[in-house]
């Protein structure tokens, strides 16, 4: 049999062949334009277009008390959501039955979970759109409950919040987190090592929108925030705002703050001031109470810088304990176009001690004393006590106090800053003064947080850094002395005297100056500083309540001190004195 | 090309017949006309190839079984995790609201208590008393009412039963707890150590 075919079948094929190999060219050179030139784009188009990134937000860290007692944590909580335009009746399975639940029963129980009235709930959720946000911010709690509505036209957003479950206790140092990002305080201090680093992960969304089980590609991991612990003892701190509040309400003064520092370590157990803010809500105050003064406001000592020229006195060898004065009513200033300096009170000539002289407070003994040590010296001194110095912990807008440079210091400033005058200091600073007498003379810097962790067992207690003799142990030994004394028998002193413990301290009632009039008034900053126990010191608490208007000394704040004092060695289990007291004398004539 | 000038296979003289001549190898060999005989070992392979593009997606649908039963369990796991870390959220801030300061402070003041300014030592090594031991007065020895905010504290304690000591001084004259004369039994140690203080 054979087939006839027109044509030459050979030439066909080549053709054929030869048509087949032109379109593999035309192909190949698509393909490889398509797969290996454009590629890249092409891959990065398609994947833009399934692809999404997200954010991994880093959880903060903790801030914790000397105690683990945790101060600041990161939790979640919930923006609660409704999509008004599906509002409708669901159905429930209650008791094996379908129910119809209706809008209003369902809003009611919204609202009853969420403590809104229902009138309102029902108000949010009325409409025509598809988003409506019925509450912010709700707690678990509240969120688990809603949830286990199966409300269907309910949704929520979780939120990362920042909450201090002991609200206003110690809410001046750890500050807080605005929700605009704003930080203040500690937070805003160690935000480099709270705040961890955030994370991103991209996965691929099908047509519904919905991820990709195993496309997600983690491109950055989140790094959770390190912790901090503070060397703050939460409940002495509860303690001391607790007697703050009330005394700034019982002294109607402006405010108050208390320092509690371990003497030998410079650990700061309690800083504490009234009105103190809840960071939880830091919007209650006005901006100028949710500052921490206990860094940033300062005020004139006024005669618990007597202690410091005192020492001053005693360290030069100008004087002793013993030295003596002659304490009129009033003192006139050298060249000062006749500046007189009085006493609080009038009283006829009296024959003090150095040692009488800061337990009478006497502004005219101790100006008659601490004139024997020239003015250089003593602000060489003042230097070393760390005033006009800001302390190494560098709170977020912490003072340095006032102490102008020598070359301006006139005549009358000579004098008056003997007694605390025309210098300024801030409530760390006054404290840390009172630590340098708790400590042998050696001044330390304050000691705030003991540092970033990521795994909080991990936290010591940091050596104790070297610290500035001040002044001789000797010397030390003689203030500390001087200071008993005021405690035991000083007009006001005596008031923080604590019974079965040897307590040394200064008072203080300043004058506070008129900015305008530059004139010094009342009401003023009172303050009571102390040291226990005088046999080995090992605690300072200091005092100050800022414009007392109902008490006109410190007397206003003598009970205060005792209060903190008395907790503070029963906290630490401080065992009662059982040496002999100071008998120096107090007057010599 | 023309089919009709090939020899046809029935022209050609038989294989065994050329054999037994004794001649030289023959040019052509023959060719089995079964045809069907040429295409097994194709079908074989196609068979097996079949068999085995078969096998390869039924693994592969097996697998995706398995591994879509795994992402719903790692899911369901994950969502037990993400329950089970709400949960322990929920309760770590009622803790905090139960043990914050301030609910501590609210609830000693309703139990009545009072804190004695003047703790008295023990010394075992010494066998000694420091300190003057004094009754705790209900005066300002008290627990002062909580003056401190704490917007998150949630939970607050409850079932605390009102003591006489928390009664208003002077209510009544038992209201004096230095006046109290209590009816406690004996207070038998526990164990050998004496109870310490949870924080030195």
């Amino acid at each position: 049999m054979t087939y006839l075919t027109p044509g030459d079948s050979a030439k066909r094929l080549k053709r054929i062949v030869a048509v087949i190999l032109v379109l593999a060219v035309v192909f190949a050179i698509r393909l490889i334009d398509l797969q290996i030139i454009q590629a890249n784009a092409i891959n990065e188009k398609s994947y833009e277009k399934r692809a999404v990134t997200r954010v991994i937000p880093a959880l903060r860290g903790q801030i914790i008390d000397a105690n683990g007692k945790v101060l600041a944590k990161t939790v979640f909580r919930y923006d609660v959501n409704a999509a008004p335009s599906k509002v409708a009746p669901m159905s429930r399975t209650v008791s094996g039955a379908k129910v119809l639940v209706s809008v209003e029963e369902l809003a009611s129980e919204i609202a009853g979970i969420l403590d809104l009235g229902t009138a309102e709930v029902i108000q949010k959720i009325t409409g025509t759109g598809e988003y409506s946000r019925i509450k912010k911010r709700v707690n678990a709690s509240a969120y688990k409950k809603l949830r286990d509505l199966n409300i269907p036209w309910l949704s929520y957003d979780a939120v990362a919040e920042r909450i201090y479950p002991n609200g206003a206790v110690a809410g001046n140092l750890l500050g807080f987190i605005t929700q605009s990002g704003l930080m203040e305080g500690l937070e805003q201090l160690y935000d480099k090592c709270l705040a961890g680093a955030p994370g991103e992960e991209t996965y691929e969304k099908g047509v519904d929108g919905i991820k990709i089980p195993s496309s997600v590609i983690t491109t950055k991991i989140s790094v959770p925030g390190k912790n901090i612990r503070l060397t703050i003892d939460s409940d002495l701190q509860y303690f001391t705002q607790q007697i703050l509040a009330s005394t700034v309400s019982y002294l109607r003064a402006d405010w108050a703050s208390a320092v509690i520092i371990e003497t030998k370590t410079g650990r700061i157990l309690a800083a504490a001031e009234a009105p103190s803010v809840d960071p939880n809500d830091p919007g209650k105050l006005s901006a100028d109470d949710r500052r921490a003064r206990v860094f940033q406001s300062a005020f004139e000592p006024g005669s618990t810088l007597k202690t410091v020229t005192a020492a001053t006195v005693v360290d030069t060898g100008l004087g002793s304990p013993n030295s003596q004065a002659v304490a009129n009513y009033s003192f006139l200033i050298p060249n000062s176009d006749g500046y007189k300096v009085t006493d609080s009170h009038f009283h006829p000539t009296e024959y003090l001690t150095l040692t009488g002289v800061l337990a009478e407070s006497s502004n005219t003994g101790i100006l008659d004393i601490g004139k024997v040590v020239d003015y250089k010296t003593r602000y060489k001194y003042l230097e070393k006590f760390g005033l006009g110095s800001k302390t190494a912990i560098a709170f977020p807008g912490e003072g340095s106090g006032q102490l102008n440079a020598l070359k301006d210091w006139d005549g009358v400033k000579k004098y008056v800053s003997m007694f605390g005058q025309g210098i300024s200091v801030t409530p760390i600073q006054s404290a840390m003064m009172y630590q340098t007498f708790g400590n042998g003379g050696v001044r330390l810097e304050p000691v705030l947080v003991d540092g970033c962790e990521e795994n909080i067992e991990n936290f010591k207690i940091p050596q104790t850094k070297n610290g500035v003799q001040v002044i001789s142990k000797e010397s030390n030994d003689q203030v500390l002395a001087m200071m008993e004394r005021v405690v035991e028998s000083g007009a006001i002193g005596k008031y923080g005297a604590i019974p079965g413990y040897r307590i040394g301290a200064k008072t203080g009632t300043a004058e506070i100056r008129d900015p305008n009039t530059g004139k010094y008034a009342g009401p003023y900053a009172i303050s009571y500083f102390g040291v226990a126990p005088i046999e080995d010191p090992q605690y300072v608490v200091a005092v100050t309540a800022y414009k007392s208007r109902t008490v006109g000394s410190s007397l206003g704040v003598a009970g205060p001190f005792k209060k903190i004092m008395q907790q503070v060695l029963r906290t630490y289990r401080v065992s009662p004195s059982n040496t002999k007291t100071s008998d120096l004398p107090l007057s010599w004539k | 090309m023309s089919i009709a000038r090939l020899p046809t296979l029935s022209n050609a003289p038989s294989h065994s017949r050329l054999l037994a001549k004794g001649r030289a190898a023959p040019r052509l060999k023959s060719v089995s006309l079964a045809a069907s005989n040429s295409r097994r070992p194709g079908m074989v392979i196609v068979g097996l190839l079949t068999m085995g593009a078969l096998s390869i997606a039924m693994l592969n649908l097996v697998l995706h079984i398995l591994t879509s039963t795994s992402v719903y369990e790692l899911a369901a796991i994950q969502q037990d995790k993400r329950e089970l870390a709400m949960t322990t959220q929920i309760l770590a801030e009622e803790v905090d609201s139960l043990a914050s300061q301030q609910n501590l402070s609210n609830s000693a003041q309703q139990l009545g208590m009072i804190a004695n300014a003047n703790p008295v030592f023990l010394s075992i090594a010494e066998q000694k008393v420091y300190g003057k031991p004094k009754a705790a007065l209900n005066t300002d020895g008290r627990v002062a009412r909580n003056l401190i905010p704490n917007s998150v504290m949630a939970q607050t304690s409850t079932n605390l039963k009102t003591t006489v000591a928390s009664l208003p001084l002077g209510q009544s004259e038992s209201g004096n707890v230095a006046n109290q004369k209590t009816n406690r039994g004996q207070v038998i140690s526990n164990g050998d150590a004496i109870p310490a203080s949870p924080t030195h």
